[in-house]
């Protein structure tokens, strides 16, 4: 008998999600995906920068507490002392990159040009516009799901923090041009997405629901398809219900990949905490969201995730700082070393530090998923970690500067041996924009490709050389 | 510094054309407020399928099943709608979209809704016709009642049939529950996904005299929706049904009628706390060391003041616009009365008070708007001048440049003249937009703290509160926020900035050029004291725009 590739996932020292169970409920398609291991890519966004070493106008000289001491193979030696320290024990899964750098397009702020190019490689569709900035283009999660998942299920976008705020909360991720994809906020919610149905539900219960749901969608879709026809609609409207119509289907797919009634208890549990400012529980929820990814692409039920924590600008987010247990001022003020979320405000003594502890609290959080993903031995003997990517990226490279260079990209993973691993690398490109270079490799590795079949190479902004970092291909 | 965008709060209505009009429809000539003969006012471009907020499902679904609630907690469930740049409202028709997290909640809040209804007896009675020769006959005239209700027009014979073939499926969907609610349960699953219960379609596309008339029916979601954020009620179904909603005083009846219900009191009060950005509240953070006079409640006080100082302007009292800019009356609690200097005894209840109107006059001299545009310390002119400029004048601020250089320290200064020598240099790219029009909207503040008490000092000097500020076409000379609240109450652009955002929340969609002279004729009326906000509003809802659409789409 052929075993599906989720009977054969296994968790190593305990840290496991819940797999399904019942032979009976796996769909062909999963079996399809038995095959090989289909590679992933899974997004982890900060904001503001990260504390390197850089002279500001508030504290004087910042040492560098982030990079690697030195390029080259990563050793707990070159990274001793640095943020990425935290991810000692997977450094030989690690791909670090130097000398990322981002056009410099009029976004009119930073923070809009930095998390609104993240994942997109595109300009603002309209310059200047500061806080009510759109990005110009699809993202690269949104490309992956379109492209590679299975019945064209949207990337799974997941946002940890207080809703609203800079660029109005949930910023990095869309469909089109100006057209922003909405964001997974509540654990529980966003977890009943990626399954495709309620959560609680036993195998019987789950049958009876898909065949009433058969019946239903069947009406929905005609009206849905009698309105399609009806000349006077706009291009608007129309995008609108093709999406509408495009997710009105079966999901007998997701709804057999789930985590275990217990588990699904303890997540429904500590979901509520979502909508929060505190830190603590932001990245708690990020977790949350992470284990949510790592089922879905153990599944194969994306192929893309991205999580974005904090707003346009982590305006919102009071992280802890563990040397005195008390609450920091919000991220934003933190990464300007000010008391203000512009130049106004009074210096914040030892921010330098303050933004250096942030760091390491999403580095611990990268560490999470990574311990997560490594502990899925795959049918094909590997961990699971290897099959993709998982990338913990920033908007901008510093945060008093917002400089739009040498912007931290932190890979894990090799997506099936496409990406070197275990090194600190330069990327090319002297200091000319090539973060859209990044993506296409990014994408490449996951398995995009350009009209011709080769690596993708123009993702982004077409004005933008195109081409992949090679540098960074095994 | 960039270019500052000007111009905006009036774009397009210079121009005077012909009058064409049409007798039969609201907004006509000879109306009390209608346009003058050479005055055309024409809806704008729009979406045809706006689909329900969150807001606006949760009270539709609590109209119609008539359950005692709304269904909050399922609504909470639902991923929050993206932003859209540029649009300060939630209810932008462009943004709202059905993607597979929305779909799956849709679903699973049906699901929990239908089995919440179908197996209580009572619930069920109240959406169940009377019962008749056979179960199916009962089911048919449910399903054309219901039906009417949830698609918000009767429903096509092809439809209804469409629904009782799902209600014939019931026995088999819902085998342990008698056959005649397994199929009810079935039917109203499928209503509440039914795009027609989803969005609000307007169908309508027989265009005469370069609009297109809405039918009774759509008029009727349009009132509904604007005014109360929910589904008709069965007053405003029969309006529709006897055609009374074709002439402007149909409208305008059943809009003042809905202008008195509790519903309205929500859609008015969401209005105004996002207009004057209440939610900013919530980042109030006062230094404690400075303030310690103010506890963490503190904000939580000031938006509660905001909700019911708006109420009472414009429902009790059937204020206008100059009264939300120029009243000192407000309500307070025991904080807010020792933050505002009131002498008496105050408790944690709020009750109305008037403050000393030598001090405060208005929304903007209230302690929510200053506390909220303040640094933890000091007062912040800065963005006070541009919440006023962008909120209230309707002129947009470019963005600032990056790695502006920070405040230099007061050393002996005031807050006012540390923020001038940073921002005002004369040559320098900042003082184009700050020395015009940023500063002088924002200095006349600067006898509020970063807590919005009242001072008359600052650092050791006297509060120089003056500025000559650029408001409509003029520059206004002011000795400080109240003559300010004046001067604004008194200039017909800010009225018209006030109709537009009502014509913008109640249209859901951008300003459009056709918007013009409706802004500015309610704008003139405004400043005129011709009309209360409720007046207002009524006048946007009965519109040549509200009632009819533009021949194209928007696209």
């Amino acid at each position: 008998m052929k075993l599906s590739r989720r009977l054969m996932l296994k968790g190593v020292g305990g840290a496991m999600l819940g797999l399904p169970l019942l032979e009976s409920l796996m769909p062909r398609v999963a079996h399809a995906a038995d095959s090989g291991a289909l590679p992933y890519a899974i997004f982890f966004r900060q904001g503001n920068g990260v504390a390197a070493a850089q002279n500001t106008s508030e504290l004087g000289a910042e040492p560098e507490r982030f990079w690697p001491r030195t390029l080259g193979a990563l050793t707990a030696e070159s990274l001793s002392g640095r943020a990425l320290g935290v991810l000692t024990e997977h450094r030989s899964r690690l791909l670090v990159v130097r000398n990322i750098n981002m056009r410099d397009y009029n976004y009119g702020d930073g923070h809009a040009r930095g998390a609104l190019q993240g994942m997109t490689a595109r300009g603002p569709v309209v310059e200047g516009a500061g806080g009510g900035s759109e990005a110009a283009g699809e993202s690269l999660d949104h490309r992956i799901g379109r492209v590679l998942n299975p019945q064209q299920r949207d990337s799974l976008f997941f946002y940890a923090g207080r809703r609203g705020g800079w660029l109005g909360g949930p910023c990095i991720s869309y469909r089109s041009s100006g057209v922003r994809k909405a964001a997974l906020h509540d654990p529980w919610a966003a977890y009943q997405t990626m399954i495709g149905g309620p959560g609680g539900l036993t195998p019987e219960a789950r049958e009876q629901l898909l065949v009433r749901q058969r019946s239903v969608n069947d009406l929905v879709k005609a009206q849905l398809q009698q309105l399609q026809k009806r000349p006077e609609l706009s291009s608007s409207d129309r995008q609108r219900l093709d999406l509408h119509l495009s997710n009105v289907r079966d999901l007998e797919v997701a709804l057999s990949c789930r985590m275990r009634a217990d588990q699904e208890l303890l997540l429904q549990q500590q979901a509520p905490g979502y909508d929060s400012t505190m830190g603590d529980e932001v990245l708690a929820t990020a977790k949350l969201h992470m284990d949510i990814a790592v089922l879905a692409v153990a599944c194969g039920t994306t192929r893309a995730a991205v999580i974005q924590v904090g707003n346009g600008n982590d305006g919102d987010t009071r992280y802890r700082d563990p040397t005195t247990n008390q609450l920091m001022e919000n991220f934003h003020y933190v990464s300007h070393r000010r008391t203000s979320h512009d130049s106004s405000g009074g210096i914040i003594t030892g921010s330098d530090l303050l933004h250096h502890q942030v760091d390491l609290q999403f580095a611990s959080a990268f560490k999470y998923l990574l311990d997560r993903l490594a502990a899925y031995q795959m049918p094909d003997g590997k961990r699971l970690i290897e099959h993709g990517v998982s990338v913990w990226y920033n908007d901008l490279g510093n945060g008093p500067a917002h400089s739009a260079r040498n912007i931290p990209y932190v890979l894990a993973g090799s997506c099936n041996g496409f990406l070197k691993q275990g090194v600190y690398v330069e990327a090319s490109g002297g200091g000319n924009p090539n973060h859209n270079r990044l993506l296409n490799t990014i994408g490449s590795a996951v398995g995009l490709r350009n009209a011709a079949g080769g690596n993708l190479d123009d993702f982004g902004d077409p004005a933008l050389p195109k081409g992949v970092l090679s540098e960074l291909i095994a | 510094m960039r270019p500052v965008l000007l111009g905006l709060a009036l774009g397009g209505i210079a121009g005077c054309e012909g009058t064409i009009h049409d007798p039969e429809r609201p907004g006509g000539p000879g109306t009390p407020g209608g346009p003058g003969p050479t005055v055309v006012e024409k809806p704008a471009r729009s979406v045809r399928m706006a689909r329900l907020t969150h807001a606006q499902w949760s009270s539709t679904v609590k109209e119609l099943l008539r359950l005692d609630a709304p269904p909050t907690a399922l609504a909470e469930g639902f991923r929050a709608d993206p932003a859209q740049s540029g649009f300060l409202f939630d209810n932008d028709a462009r943004a709202l979209s059905v993607d597979e997290a929305l779909w799956g909640a849709y679903q699973r809040a049906a699901a929990e809704l239908a089995g919440q209804v179908t197996t209580s007896a009572a619930k069920l009675a109240r959406i169940l016709p009377a019962s008749t020769a056979s179960a199916e006959e009962r089911a048919r005239a449910f399903v054309e009642s219901f039906g009417l209700r949830a698609h918000r027009r009767p429903l096509t014979s092809e439809e209804v049939e469409g629904y009782l073939a799902l209600y014939r499926k019931g026995p088999q969907a819902y085998a342990d529950m008698p056959a005649f609610e397994g199929g009810i349960r079935l039917v109203l699953e499928a209503f509440l996904q039914s795009p027609h219960f989803l969005y609000r379609v307007e169908r309508s596309t027989e265009a005469r005299q370069e609009r297109v008339p809405l039918d009774d029916y759509e008029v009727a979601s349009r009132l509904s929706y604007g005014l109360w954020g929910a589904m008709p009620d069965d007053a405003l179904f029969t309006a529709a049904s006897e055609g009374t909603l074709h002439s402007r005083e149909g409208v305008a009846t059943q809009a003042r009628r809905m202008l008195q219900d509790a519903r309205a009191k929500h859609v008015v009060e969401a209005f105004h706390r996002t207009l004057f950005d209440v939610p900013r509240y919530a980042t109030i953070r006062p230094s404690p060391t400075r303030f310690p006079e103010v506890t963490q409640r503190f904000p939580e006080y000031a938006a509660r003041e905001n909700t019911l100082f708006v109420q009472d302007v414009v429902f009790a009292r059937q204020g206008r616009y100059s009264d939300l800019l120029t009243s000192p009356s407000t309500f307070v609690n025991d904080e807010l009365a020792r933050v505002y200097g009131l002498s008496g005894t105050f408790t944690a209840d709020f009750v109305p008070v008037t403050l000393n109107s030598r001090e405060r006059k208005g929304v903007l001299t209230q302690v929510g708007f200053l506390a909220s545009h303040a640094t933890s310390a000091d007062p912040d002119p800065i963005h006070r001048g541009v919440f006023l400029s962008e909120r209230i004048l309707c002129r947009k601020i470019g963005a600032p440049p990056a790695n502006i250089p920070p405040l230099p320290a007061p050393a002996g200064r005031t807050n006012r003249e540390v923020v001038a020598s940073h921002t005002e240099a004369p040559g320098t790219a900042c003082a184009s937009c700050h020395s015009n029009l940023i500063n002088p909207l924002g200095f006349p503040f600067e006898n509020f703290d970063a807590i919005g008490r009242y001072r008359t000092t600052d650092n050791g000097h006297p509060v120089n509160a003056s500025a000559s500020p650029l408001i409509g076409d003029d520059n206004v000379q002011v000795r400080d926020a109240l003559d300010l609240a004046d001067a604004l109450a008194e200039d017909a652009s800010v009225h018209a900035c006030y109709a537009r955002h009502w014509v913008e929340y109640l249209h859901g969609r951008p300003f459009a050029e056709e918007d013009g002279p409706l802004v500015e004729r309610l704008g003139k009326l405004s400043k005129e004291g011709g009309l209360s906000i409720v007046d207002l509003v009524v006048e946007v809802v009965t519109s040549e725009g509200f009632v009819n659409r533009h021949p194209e789409e928007l696209p």
